[in-house]
């Protein structure tokens, strides 16, 4: 772990990482969640063979954890088997050491949060009654927000640095916003484990930045262990402690970032003809040209048969 | 500093409170205007005319108001009293139960209206998108055709019926969960079946006066409203507006559309179940003492988000005012426009209502989701 992060190249002054990083060294195993699954099968009903047949992730705790992949490689899917979204056909996933259908409903929801690819927002509601519905897991039935609940929602707010929409109608807010918008609820939903379905594709790259931001920040203040599915590889590099490379459902590749994402992976897995780049700013993928299917890899590993 | 910036957060977020109540006073305060005005027409006109004065003292005559035997008449079915003046009577015992029939009976169609929108996440949902209506018109005229001795306890069966259809209705759209669009197919399905069956029935009824019975019932009138039908309807509405608005939390959430709510922890499937039951109970308090009257269910709670927003508890709130409102000024066109002639208050609510819909079809694009 301790490598991942050193050789992670930082836009923060680096000292604000090494004084946080001790204490997030001896706190881990206490309280962190750990998070795994097991020989997962997940497929979708209607579809003959599993997208996902029989693969295992342990999630490092207290870290990001990037799922990449290209189109249909079966990233999605994982996540939502992970989350319980998809009851896998076989195969278990454990958070803290029990099995993630064990959990009451809300219960779960108190401890692993997803945030899917497609929100709904309805219409005429403020950014602020909007966050503080993540905070439902925690409310019985006749209750109403505790202020606890209110510090909460006022914390996520500030996270996601969208204190200045706070009594915007969600409606009225851009693609980009609205998605810090759903984040801030995910945080107010203050669970151990956030899953986030490809959280930046679509937006531009201003929001894009202040996502991907957030969860680093999320990672550094607070004891959290995120997966996200990431479209764009680059990104990976940049944020991930760790990363998951799929194709075709299953797993080719998991490690740190560095020791993942090289050309022969790219190669093997995407499909492309890219250079990868140790630079200043970190590793950089620079894509040259898409490969044919079943084209020979230029270098490393034979392609293994569909 | 940090002081100034938490009351300053205060007060804009009772800013933001007070903004959002507001606009809930506005409907609140004009829909009372509108249910005011309603009622002392209401009381003045028809077959034995009051001036405006008279009409208006005899409503408020402490008298009456406070008299213990009006009361037991009015909500435990007692004798009427004897003592009652002619201009009493007909103010008390025909015209103004008529006007709480017809506020029960908007309350009842909005907030199931409000609701059943709300569970399939459907603008153009409405107690009758879900095959409820049919299922308990069905049942009216089985029972006005065949079991005509039945017909104290009809609306008990209207009910049953309203339920039985809905619970087809959720049977057909499930597979693996429902989904707003298989609902809203499924009741579309089971509504058609069930009407034409309604309309084939018309053929075995052989009494005039019953096949009018049937027909008034089938397009929603107040015209025999009194405080049986008061004593009928209240509870049920009681009962089903406290549930509503005991859970306005899971509709906030709800509104998130399955997956977030999943995600936040809410057994999806139960909850759509038990709401959608609430709507029923209401729909049911309705259709039993009106009734079909269509389009309160579909406009009331559009009119009221429009104002409000998409907040639950607001928008229960406005219809629970707005319902009443709208269905009591219809009743007041349905009996007084073409008189002497009465017209069933669901002919104006459908008139009134259409252009309405097709008025919003075309002013908004995005029609159709909550």
């Amino acid at each position: 772990m301790g490598d991942g992060r050193s050789s992670r190249v930082e836009r923060e002054p680096a000292d604000s990482r090494s004084a946080s990083e001790p204490e997030s060294e001896t706190e881990t195993g206490t309280e962190a969640a750990d998070f795994s699954g097991s020989d997962l099968v997940l497929g979708y009903p209607g579809l003959d063979d599993p997208v996902v047949d029989g693969e295992s992730i342990a999630v490092p705790p207290d870290e990001v954890t990037a799922l990449i992949g290209p189109n249909g490689s079966g990233k999605s899917t994982l996540l939502k088997g992970l989350a319980d979204k998809i009851s896998p056909d076989s195969g278990t996933v454990l958070v803290d050491g029990r099995q993630i259908d064990a959990f009451g409903s809300k219960e779960l929801a108190r401890t692993l949060g997803l945030l899917s690819q497609e929100n709904v927002v309805p219409t005429g509601i403020s950014v602020e009654d909007l966050v503080e519905r993540g905070r439902y897991p925690y409310t019985g039935f006749f209750d109403s927000l505790s202020d606890e609940d209110r510090e909460v929602v006022d914390e996520a707010i500030r996270l996601a640095g969208i204190d200045h929409l706070r009594d915007r109608d969600v409606d009225s807010l851009s693609g980009g916003q609205k998605q810090l918008v759903w984040i801030a609820m995910a945080i107010a939903q203050d669970t151990d484990v956030l899953l986030l379905d490809e959280p930046t594709t679509f937006l531009d790259p201003q929001h894009q930045l202040e996502v991907m931001q957030i969860v680093e920040t999320l990672r550094d203040e607070s004891r959290i262990t995120v997966v996200l599915v990431l479209h764009d590889i680059a990104q990976a590099a940049r944020y991930a402690d760790h990363v998951v490379a799929l194709k075709d459902g299953s797993m080719r590749a998991r490690g740190p970032p560095e020791d993942v994402i090289t050309e022969e992976l790219l190669a093997d897995v995407f499909e492309i003809d890219a250079a990868v780049l140790d630079t200043e700013y970190g590793i950089q993928v620079v894509p040259q040209n898409p490969l044919a299917d079943g084209a020979v890899p230029p270098t490393g590993d034979p392609p293994t048969p569909d | 500093m940090a002081k100034a910036f938490d009351r300053l957060a205060k007060l804009r977020a009772a800013g933001a409170d007070w903004y959002a109540t507001s606009k809930l006073g506005l409907v609140v305060v004009g829909s009372l205007a509108v249910l005011l005005g309603s009622t002392i027409l209401q009381v003045s006109f028809g077959a034995y005319p009051l001036a405006l004065g008279e009409a208006w003292n005899t409503v408020f005559d402490a008298q009456v108001v406070f008299s213990p035997d009006v009361w037991r008449w009015a909500f435990l079915g007692a004798n009427v009293p004897e003592w009652l003046t002619r201009q009493q009577i007909i103010v008390w015992n025909l015209r103004l139960p008529r006007i709480l029939v017809g506020a029960l009976v908007g309350a009842n169609l909005a907030v199931s209206g409000a609701l059943f929108q709300i569970v399939t996440r459907n603008e153009l949902a409405s107690p009758y998108i879900l095959g409820v209506s049919d299922g308990a018109g069905l049942v009216v005229l089985l029972t006005l055709t065949f079991f005509y001795g039945l017909m104290p306890v009809l609306p008990l069966f209207a009910a049953i019926g309203g339920g039985l259809a809905f619970l087809l209705v959720y049977a057909i759209a499930w597979k693996n969960g429902t989904s707003p669009v298989r609902l809203v197919l499924a009741g579309v399905v089971v509504g058609s079946v069930f009407g034409s069956v309604q309309r084939a029935l018309f053929f075995f009824i052989d009494d005039l006066g019953v096949a009018m019975a049937a027909q008034a019932w089938l397009s929603g009138t107040l015209m025999n409203a009194g405080w049986e039908e008061v004593r009928i309807a209240l509870p049920f509405t009681v009962i089903a507006m406290a549930l509503a608005f005991t859970v306005t939390q899971e509709l906030d959430v709800l509104l998130l559309g399955a997956d977030r709510a999943d995600s936040l922890g809410m057994p999806v499937e139960k909850v759509r179940f038990a709401i959608a039951g609430i709507g029923v109970l209401s729909t049911a308090a309705a259709i039993a003492v009106a009734g079909l009257i269509g389009f309160v269910g579909l406009i009331v709670p559009h009119m009221v988000r429009n104002i409000v927003g998409s907040d639950s508890k607001l928008l229960l709130a406005g219809c629970l005012f707005l319902g009443p409102a709208l269905l009591v000024g219809a009743d007041v066109g349905a009996r007084l426009a073409l008189s002497p002639v009465q017209l069933p208050v669901g002919v104006i609510t459908g008139i009134v209502g259409g252009p309405y819909f097709l008025y919003l079809m075309r002013k908004k694009t995005n029609l159709g989701e909550v």
